[in-house]
Order: structure tokens, then C-alpha cells, then sequence
């Protein structure tokens, strides 16, 4: 179990349980948390693959700074996991990686 | 030493071997790197790779700097075209 | 258009202190911020003090908000800035609309400094402040086993605040050493920066002994002779003898190569190892995040000692932009209680700036730029060794260019 509900230090936390999806696969999130830390919670590191390369990307920074762990949330786009409250029933979907049809021939990656 | 494959603009996924090769061929200043290299050019506007961008251009090797060499542009994070200018 | 006397931007200490003196003078406050909690960096706060006494940032963070609510402030969460612009007033362009304003603070914190690894874009590699905030705010571990590459004070704190969630570290290493890039530091320059965490690394200071840490010479022979399981604070090896050449994994965090270094940083081929963890954090420092800054036109200087480069400003927290304030690790990387500080100058000067002068204001001005020096003497977390040097160099900028600019009038 990854959830740190006793602290030696900063106590006990209690919060409601609610569920969501990712890519129409239902979790558990706690309320008042982050989709980060919702995933993170559900063993889940990968938010996204680069639109480009396709490699795999999770959180990196945390505050809202690098951009890496942007998701689709209810149909938006470019959504930071990290600085977004999870809601019940939400839906959140993974960037996957772009057909390239104009980069061909173009700049190797 | 740096591993020359490693990722410095995550964004874009510019390696350092392409900015080291860029800077050496073209001699160029953190600006024209960056719009070479498309380096700093992403959705995260450059805040985590600008200062490694500014040290791999050629000029940054003995210049200390008052000024910032890179600009900062408006917006200073992506801004949905849905979002900007609604008043609520 | 939304409107106020007073528009903050960053509810973390710095911004919530002004806005509770700001609105306690009597003007019309309205605190910005894109996190859905306020508190900013404080949040993920805690550290030990004393024996048994914990600065902890979310209680810290919990009283200010509170504070500031029945002081009249207005926070608006999840409020994104994206520009900011003078007109007759002040404009900050949100993702939630448009505030006018006669003043404007910009409390916006500090991003941490990256140290590009190969690997680090893998799922599971974070930056420290990533997995500071996940324990201590989210209240979920970054994974069981993890490394961390950078020395420096936060990594000293945030390591102590992971195993304390039972999180365990197999050690820390210094960064891969690049010379090309100057934020980046040999093994023997980061040695010489220990000397600052004296209450973060005891035991470190105490085993390696502070005669190590003089001159450059004996820290070299400390790094040649150091101890090949590292030496250990609070139980966690750390090894200044050795860095993470490459974090590795296909899909996510497998694990890292460990290299042995010299003082310099160069790597020895010969001794190189494997090590399975499922996260890695990397620890690179805090710089200004200054960005709005440079969009209203604020002059900068280069000050390494205050983590980059910073907008002019003065000791009443004014920039030479008319109605333009700034406040806490904008204006130079230093801990939470300095921010706080800074905070309640500027909210007193702007006032000041709405209401005119007065000798009570007057007073209460003069006192706080005071309590800045005092809390910083007392300071127990000092993020750079010269950050007082750092701030005089500021002080002389800033009269300097009063000087200048009244010479260009005449
Ligand atoms: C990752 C990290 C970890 C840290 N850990 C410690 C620690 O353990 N101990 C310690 O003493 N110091 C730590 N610090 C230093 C910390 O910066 C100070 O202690 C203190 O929190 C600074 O206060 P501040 O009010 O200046 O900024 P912050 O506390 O950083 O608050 C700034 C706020 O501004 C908001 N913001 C920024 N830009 C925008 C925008 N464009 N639109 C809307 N909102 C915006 C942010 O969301 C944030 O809430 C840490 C800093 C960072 C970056």
C-alpha cells in the first residue's frame, strides 16, 4: 500500500474514497487529491507517451512547473494532473503519441 | 562527462549532443540555439531546461550575464484558447 | 473585469503574509493562485527544530489562510496567471478572467534547477519537491526503494521527511558532473557546501569532521579517502565518491548505474554498478521562478548568492515599476519564515502606496524590514552560504540605480 495514512508526525488522515477513470478503467481516488496523486496511489506512473518519440512520461516536477503530466479530463486537453483535483466520476485519458505524416523525411527523432 | 544522448529539453526531446553539435557548427546565441534546436521551445516554455540551453550556447563561455540572454514571453503558461479573456 | 486595490499573485507564505497586512490597512485584497490548496511551498513542509518540535507547513499554511479569510482577503484557487500588463492600472490576465488593480505582488516562489540525467524522463524520476509534496501533502510514497542524485540543504530535509513516511533511500549520490554547465558543481565544491547544513546533516559533519571541510585540499583528500559504503545521516548512506551515470528501465524506474568519481567528477570506468530502486529523485536547487517579472519589465541582476537572477527591488519589497512589488523566494532562495517576513513588508507598503504615509505605518515598516535581519540570523535552513552578502549586493544595486535615474531626470 502506497498511502501514508498513519504519520509519525503529521497524524492519521481519513478522506472518502470516490472513483474515477482512466482510459475507461475505474479507480479509487481519496477526495481533495490530485490526479497525480490519485494515479501515483493506483500504481499507475505513466500519464503519457510524448506526442512525437512515444516515450513514456509521468510527474515530474509537482507544482504546476514542467508540463509533463498534462491529461485529458473530460474531454479538455493539456490538463495538469498534478495541480487538478480529482472528482467522482471523472474521466482522464492519456496523451498518446501523434501520427507524424508531415515529419517524415524530416528531422530524425 | 555528460552521457552526449541524454534528454536536456524534455519537452522536445533535445539531446545534448544536438545542442553541443548545433552551438559548435553554427556559433550561435541561446536565441537562435533554441529556434535551431526547437530546445526551450515547448509547452513548458523553457522553465526547466532554459539555464542548460543559455550554458550550451556557444557565447555563454566566459559571458556572465546582467540580463536575462533569454526572454520571457507572454503567456507564461499555456493558455487554452477557451480560457483566455472569459470573464467570470 | 474583476477589480481590487490589491492583487497578489502566489498564495504561498510570502503572498498570504501580504495579503493580511495589506487587508488589515484597510485595502481590497485579492490573492491569486493556480494550486487548488493555499500555502504554496509550504505545504510540503516539515522539519524538526528542536528535539521534538516540528515546523510543520500545513499547519503553518492552514493559520495563514485562516488569517487572511478573516481579514476580508479574497483567494481565488486554481486561478492560473498568464500575463500581466500595465495599463492606467494593472492587468493580470488569469484562466479565470481579468483583474484591474492599482497594486500588484508578485509572490510567485522559486521552480527547482534540473540536472539532466540520461534516463530522467522515465516515469518514476522526479524532482525532490515532486515527492516532497506527494508524502507530506498528497500522503502518498513515491515508491518503496528510491535514490537520490544532489546534495544540497532541500535534499537533506526532504530525504529525512521521506523515510519518516517509511520510505526507504538507498543512498544519495552526487549529480553527473558536466563542466559546460555552470549551475552544476564537483564533488568537492558540493563537500565545501556542508558546511551551511550543519542542523540538517549532523552526524555527516560530525563523521567527516568540519577540518575536512576548509580548504580545498583536504576536502579533495576527504572525497579520494571517503568511506565505500558512504557515511550515513539519519541511517541513509551518502556518497560523495560516487554519481548515477544512467537511470534505467524501459518502461519506468528500474534502477540506476552507480559510478565511482573523483573530486572533479570524473568518472572511473572501472568501478561501476548496478542498483534496483523503483523511484529516483533528482535535487538540482531552487532558482527565482521570475518569469512575470520580466514580462512587467523589471530590471534583473545576476546574484548567484540569491539563486539566480532577481528583480531589482528594494528593502520595502518596491521595484522600480511604479505599483509593482515583489515578495519571498522571488526575490532570493531562502526558507518559508523569510517569505513571510518579506510578505508583510510589502503588504504594508502597499498600505502605504494606496493610503499615504503616516508615522504609525511608518513604524511598522521600519520594524519589519528589521525582523527580516533577525530571522535571518536565526535562520536554521540557509539555502546559500552568502545569502546575506546576496542581499547587501541587492541593497546597493537598488541605490545605485535611485542614483541613476534621479542624475538622468537633472
Ligand atoms: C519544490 C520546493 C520545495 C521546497 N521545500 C522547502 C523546504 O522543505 N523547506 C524550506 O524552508 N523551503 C523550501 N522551499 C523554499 C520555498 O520556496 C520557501 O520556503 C517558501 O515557500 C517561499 O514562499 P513564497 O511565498 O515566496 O513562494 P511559494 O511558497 O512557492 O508560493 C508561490 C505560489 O505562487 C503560485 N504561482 C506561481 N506562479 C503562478 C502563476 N503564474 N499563476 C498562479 N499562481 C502561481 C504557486 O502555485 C505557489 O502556490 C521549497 C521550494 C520549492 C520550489
Amino acid at each position: 500500500m502506497n498511502r501514508i495514512t498513519d504519520h509519525p508526525v503529521l497524524g492519521r488522515t481519513e478522506k472518502k474514497c470516490i472513483e474515477f477513470f482512466l482510459d475507461d478503467t475505474k479507480m479509487t481516488a481519496r477526495s481533495g487529491e490530485t490526479i497525480a496523486a490519485a494515479l501515483l496511489a493506483n500504481n499507475i506512473r505513466t500519464l503519457r507517451y510524448h506526442e512525437a518519440s512515444g516515450s513514456p512520461r509521468g510527474i515530474y516536477c509537482n507544482i504546476g512547473h514542467c508540463f509533463e503530466c498534462r491529461v485529458e479530463v473530460d474531454g479538455k486537453t493539456g490538463v495538469r494532473a498534478c495541480m487538478t483535483e480529482v472528482c467522482s466520476g471523472m474521466r482522464v485519458y492519456r496523451q498518446q503519441q501523434l501520427p507524424r505524416p508531415f515529419q517524415e523525411g524530416g528531422r530524425e527523432r | 562527462m555528460m552521457d552526449r544522448e541524454t534528454i536536456i529539453c524534455r519537452c522536445e526531446e533535445v539531446t545534448y549532443e544536438e545542442l553541443i553539435t548545433t552551438a559548435d557548427s553554427y556559433h550561435c546565441s541561446a536565441r537562435e540555439l533554441k529556434l535551431r534546436t526547437r530546445a526551450g521551445m515547448g509547452i513548458c516554455g523553457g522553465r526547466t531546461c532554459r539555464f542548460l540551453i543559455e550554458d550550451a550556447a556557444e557565447e555563454s563561455k566566459e559571458k556572465v550575464y546582467e540580463n536575462i540572454p533569454l526572454k520571457y514571453q507572454p503567456p507564461v503558461r499555456p493558455m487554452r484558447f477557451d480560457e483566455g479573456g472569459k470573464n467570470k | 473585469m474583476n477589480e481590487a486595490e490589491v492583487v497578489i499573485i502566489g498564495a504561498g507564505p510570502a503572498g498570504l503574509s501580504a495579503a493580511i497586512q495589506s487587508a488589515r490597512c484597510g485595502l481590497r485584497v485579492t490573492v491569486l493562485d493556480e494550486f487548488m490548496k493555499p500555502g504554496g511551498r509550504l505545504l510540503g513542509q516539515l522539519h524538526e527544530e528542536k528535539k521534538g518540535v516540528w515546523w510543520n507547513g500545513i499547519e503553518e499554511a492552514d493559520r495563514l489562510y485562516e488569517d487572511a479569510v478573516n481579514s476580508g482577503v479574497h483567494i481565488r484557487l486554481g486561478t492560473t496567471v498568464y500575463h500581466i500588463e500595465k495599463e492606467n492600472r494593472w492587468v493580470t490576465e488569469t484562466s479565470e478572467g481579468t483583474w484591474e488593480s492599482r497594486c500588484l505582488l508578485l509572490a510567485a516562489g522559486a521552480a527547482e534547477t534540473p540536472l539532466p540525467i540520461s534516463g530522467w524522463t522515465l516515469p518514476g524520476v522526479m524532482s525532490i519537491g515532486a515527492a516532497q509534496v506527494m508524502t507530506n501533502v498528497h500522503r502518498v510514497t513515491p515508491g518503496n526503494k528510491g535514490i537520490i542524485i544532489g546534495i544540497n540543504p532541500l535534499t537533506m530535509a526532504i530525504a529525512r521527511e521521506l523515510q519518516l513516511a517509511g520510505v526507504e533511500i538507498e543512498g544519495i549520490y552526487i549529480p553527473p558532473y558536466e563542466k559546460k554547465f555552470r549551475q552544476m558543481e564537483t564533488p568537492e565544491q558540493i563537500l565545501a557546501g556542508m558546511q551551511r547544513m550543519a542542523h540538517l546533516a549532523p552526524s555527516f559533519l560530525l563523521r567527516v569532521g568540519s577540518r575536512f571541510l576548509v580548504n580545498q585540499w583536504t576536502r579533495q583528500k576527504a572525497i579520494q579517502f571517503y568511506p565505500k559504503k558512504g557515511l550515513s545521516v539519519w541511517g541513509i548512506p551518502i556518497h560523495f565518491d560516487k554519481t548515477v551515470t544512467k537511470i534505467i528501465g524501459e518502461n519506468e524506474v528500474k534502477g540506476g548505474f552507480i559510478s565511482s568519481i573523483n573530486a572533479e567528477g570524473i568518472i572511473k570506468e572501472e568501478e561501476q554498478y548496478r542498483k534496483e530502486v523503483d523511484f529516483v529523485c533528482i535535487s538540482g536547487g531552487l532558482y527565482p521562478l521570475v518569469e512575470l517579472a520580466a514580462v512587467a519589465g523589471c530590471p534583473f541582476y545576476l546574484i548567484p548568492e540569491l539563486g539566480g537572477h532577481i528583480p531589482l527591488h528594494n528593502q520595502t519589497m518596491h521595484t522600480p515599476v511604479e505599483g509593482l512589488f515583489v515578495a519571498g523566494n522571488i526575490t532570493g532562495i531562502e526558507s518559508a519564515k523569510i517569505a513571510m517576513v518579506q510578505g508583510e513588508t510589502a503588504g504594508l507598503s502597499m498600505g502605504k502606496a494606496v493610503n499615504g504615509t503616516s508615522r504609525d505605518i511608518e513604524e511598522k515598516l521600519h520594524q519589519s524590514v528589521q525582523n527580516e535581519k533577525r530571522i535571518r540570523a536565526e535562520a536554521l535552513i540557509q539555502f546559500h552560504p552568502e545569502v546575506k552578502k546576496g542581499r547587501e549586493k541587492m541593497h546597493e544595486l537598488w541605490q545605485n540605480y535611485v542614483k541613476e535615474s534621479a542624475a538622468a531626470k537633472e
